[in-house]
């Protein structure tokens, strides 16, 4: 078995903060984009989707920018990153496959990721999928690392 | 200096949307505290539905009472498969001059179908103007002040970003709320937003 080369860990650590600081104020920025407009707008992009009824949009427009907003938070405090990590790995996946799939079936439908106006596009996918590449990169790392003693 | 190019590019949508307001094309009363612009465009089949399904349940329970008034605004798409819509918005605007804009825009999404196929658009509109009113139009239509406010709305709408018809602008105390996709699936979010603009 080969020895990882010295200064390896600490390029990890050092991506690893980076990516979590970046998706940390991703996720903040989308969470404080969605709560300081009305959620009917945010509820609409959900809507658009077809795949909720209308009582489950309405409640995932009112919680999804308050968990996004405490993910961001944790992901940026970094303390219990493992939780967070996969979290935000976990939505950014059903973010994805979402607008794949509305892409694929031809939808032209705005994202809804920062607010109205933005259609689902190339340039979309190619974000959340960095994005969602990112986090799952991040949640790796994180459970790779050594667990920090309390 | 990039500051106030940036300042000015900001504002431009808002001082926009408050100067060309074309009262020919307005429902209900300039002083209403919420103004809903519509952007439409007369052969976007889910306009038609908009105008027919939702704009009457608007009118019922918002306009009458004052609390929104109805700003429609052209946005003919450039698609291939709308070839006459500009021409549409022309003359339902040259129409709005002679206080005749709900009626013809009326015929157009009633029949949409029926011009959107046959490119008898005027006839449509036609249908529903006197003799003088329709000499006025045609006349109106050439004048390039009309064309002037199409071209004015579709601007509008670039700078907001609108991307799809029909779209809402909802304007209250200065700030626009942006509502893309209006239909009676979803009228019961655009209720609860106008009500909680109150």
């Amino acid at each position: 078995m080969e020895a990882a080369p010295p200064g390896t860990g600490r390029i990890v650590r050092l991506l690893a903060l980076i990516l979590r600081i970046a998706l940390g104020v991703v996720f903040v920025y989308a969470a404080w984009v969605k709560l300081r407009t009305p959620w009917e707008l945010f509820a609409l992009s959900i809507n658009s989707y077809l795949i909720l009824p209308m009582n489950w949009v309405e409640f995932v427009a009112h919680t999804l920018p308050w968990v996004e907003l405490v993910v961001g938070l944790g992901l940026i405090v970094g303390l219990w990153l493992r939780v967070w990590a996969t979290m935000a790995s976990a939505m950014l996946a059903v973010f994805f496959s979402l607008m794949v799939r509305a892409d694929v079936k031809g939808m032209e439908i705005n994202c809804g990721c920062f607010g109205p106006g933005e259609l689902i596009s190339w340039k979309t996918l190619l974000r959340d999928g960095s994005l969602l590449a990112g986090a799952l990169a991040l949640t790796c790392m994180s459970f790779l690392q050594p667990r920090k003693k309390a | 200096m990039k500051l106030l190019v940036c300042l000015l590019a900001a504002l431009l949508p808002c001082l926009a949307a408050n100067n060309d307001i074309d009262k020919g094309k307005m429902l209900g009363s300039a002083d209403a505290p919420i103004r809903v612009e519509v952007f439409s465009d007369f052969e976007c089949p889910a306009c038609r539905a908009f105008h027919e399904q939702v704009i009457p349940l608007l009118m019922r329970e918002y306009v009458l009472s004052g609390k929104i008034s109805i700003l429609f605004r052209a946005y003919p798409l450039p698609i291939p498969d709308h070839r006459y819509s500009r021409q549409a918005a022309i003359y339902s605007t040259a129409a709005a001059r002679v206080g005749k804009y709900l009626e013809v825009s009326d015929a157009l999404f009633r029949n949409q179908m029926t011009w959107a196929m046959n490119g008898k658009w005027w006839d449509t509109i036609a249908s529903v103007l006197t003799p003088a009113e329709q000499k006025k139009v045609q006349e109106l239509a050439k004048e390039p002040s009309v064309a002037a406010e199409v071209q004015r709305d579709v601007d509008l709408g670039q700078q907001m970003r609108i991307n799809s018809t029909p779209t809402l602008v909802i304007w209250y105390r200065g700030k626009d709320y942006i509502f893309p996709g209006p239909s009676l699936g979803n009228y019961n979010l655009l209720r609860s937003l106008l009500n909680g603009l109150r």
